[in-house]
């Protein structure tokens, strides 16, 4: 099978992003949520200097709506109107791509006329009407398979976007529930969600979640980011997801996951290494077709 | 066996496309097991967006895959049906006869042929029962 690439970045405003096939690793990262405007520029202006050193394409991401927290109190989000301007300054200031989610059918047309890349969230990564109105928005959309999902039925979930029209596609693994408020991260999602043809995403930040593991809101073991970043991608992704925050502590949401900005380089400059390698490997030894079934 | 009735040709008792199980490359392993145990044949046809046989998946298939394939059964009810077929199955033309159509089954050891055009578009599968009531005229 002829491994599909997708292209993020619609317009000549963003430097356009290459995911999938030999092209070099991708990273989606930002502030979960977007918490004001300052916050937002300054973590671009962070992370944006942090990658151009690496020299890795970059994808912003940061989100308006945070449909998914575990108590009523926790901070929500900007909202639709507000998080989409930002986002669409960002994007034109910095000249980068960015991708957020959404939850709410309604809100697929308006988030697809900002975002490069959509996003489609874990929890509702198998709804027909999230998967066919992130479709209708033409863009590539960026698919988490959800913590309760084998890797081969995301195919299911691929075929009702394909359906709608749509067939540019990005799987992210982020964990897969093991028991209850633990997730673990099963590294054979990764080839077997390839055998969609698309390219597949390790998110790093979420995989290292523990839900709702602190009574009203997630814990997490961040500590364990750089081995699992490592591992996927010596094992094979096309792209790297991770929130980033200047300030965990005090982040508005994810604030046990995030990834503190001063651990970005390292962790960014390992995963590309990995990366090189690994198509190094596959370029001198030939495709991992260890068994196959004839 | 009587001469005239082996010189029929394979197209007079084919069956035809909507009596067999036909499906697409990338109609899932579940859906294929289906189709067939609706038509109640051991083979299922795969043809392309043309009507062109891709391959076929057969009941002998699924054994060889089940002993080769050691993953979980709900993992492989969710694979496309192209990547356990015989991709390169023996075929008949519609001109045959059905002795060489017989003849052909019994060297392959198979009781079905698909039957394709000079195109390679499937019209339709030469089953072996009604290839021998034919022969044999009843």
């Amino acid at each position: 099978m002829i491994p599909k690439t997708i292209t993020v970045g619609y317009d000549n405003k963003v430097r356009h992003v290459v995911i999938g096939g030999m092209e070099p690793l991708a990273f989606i990262g930002g502030p979960c949520a977007i918490e004001n405007r300052d916050h937002a520029f300054r973590m671009a202006e962070l992370i944006g200097a942090v990658c151009a050193k690496i020299d890795i394409p970059w994808i912003y991401k940061s989100c308006y709506d945070k449909d998914g927290r575990s108590s009523p109190d926790s901070f929500h989000g900007l909202g639709m109107e507000d998080g989409l301007a930002i986002l669409t300054e960002v994007r034109e200031a910095f000249g980068i791509p960015v991708v957020a989610d959404f939850s709410d059918v309604a809100w697929a047309q308006a988030t697809g006329e900002v975002c490069d890349l959509v996003q489609i969230p874990a929890y509702l990564c198998r709804q027909t009407t999230i998967l066919r109105a992130a479709a209708q928005t033409g863009r590539p959309i960026h698919l988490k398979k959800g913590q309760f999902m084998s890797p081969w039925n995301m195919k299911n979930s691929v075929r009702k976007i394909e359906a709608a029209g749509n067939h540019q596609v990005l799987l992210a693994d982020r964990g897969t529930f093991f028991g209850y408020n633990m997730l673990v991260n099963d590294f054979r999602n990764f080839p077997i969600m390839a055998e969609t043809g698309y390219p597949v995403c390790f998110d790093a930040t979420h995989s290292v979640q523990l839900p709702t593991s602190m009574g009203d809101i997630s814990g997490g073991q961040r500590e364990f980011i750089p081995y699992l970043v490592r591992a996927a991608a010596a094992c094979g992704i096309n792209a790297l997801f991770m929130e980033v925050h200047d300030d965990p502590i005090n982040a508005l949401s994810d604030a046990n996951t995030v990834l503190d900005i001063k651990y970005l380089e390292r962790i960014l400059a390992h995963a590309k290494a990995a990366h090189e390698l690994r198509l190094e490997l596959l370029e001198k030894w030939g495709e991992d077709d260890v068994h196959l079934p004839s | 066996m009587s001469t005239s009735q082996a010189d029929r040709r394979v197209g007079e008792i084919i069956l035809p496309l909507d009596r067999i199980a036909v499906v697409q490359p990338t109609t899932l392993l579940k859906t294929t097991l289906e189709t067939m145990a609706r038509f109640r044949l051991g083979i299922a046809a795969i043809v392309d967006d043309a009507g062109k046989l891709s391959g076929v998946f057969t009941d002998g298939d699924m054994r060889r895959m089940l002993l080769r394939d050691q993953k979980p059964f709900s993992a492989l009810f969710a694979d496309d049906i192209i990547r356990h077929a015989t991709r390169n199955p023996t075929v008949v033309g519609p001109d045959a006869s059905l002795a060489h159509a017989i003849a052909l089954m019994e060297e392959k050891g198979i009781w079905d042929l698909p039957v394709v055009d000079d195109t390679g578009r499937l019209l339709g599968l030469l089953h072996l029962h009604p290839a021998i009531k034919a022969v044999l005229g009843l």
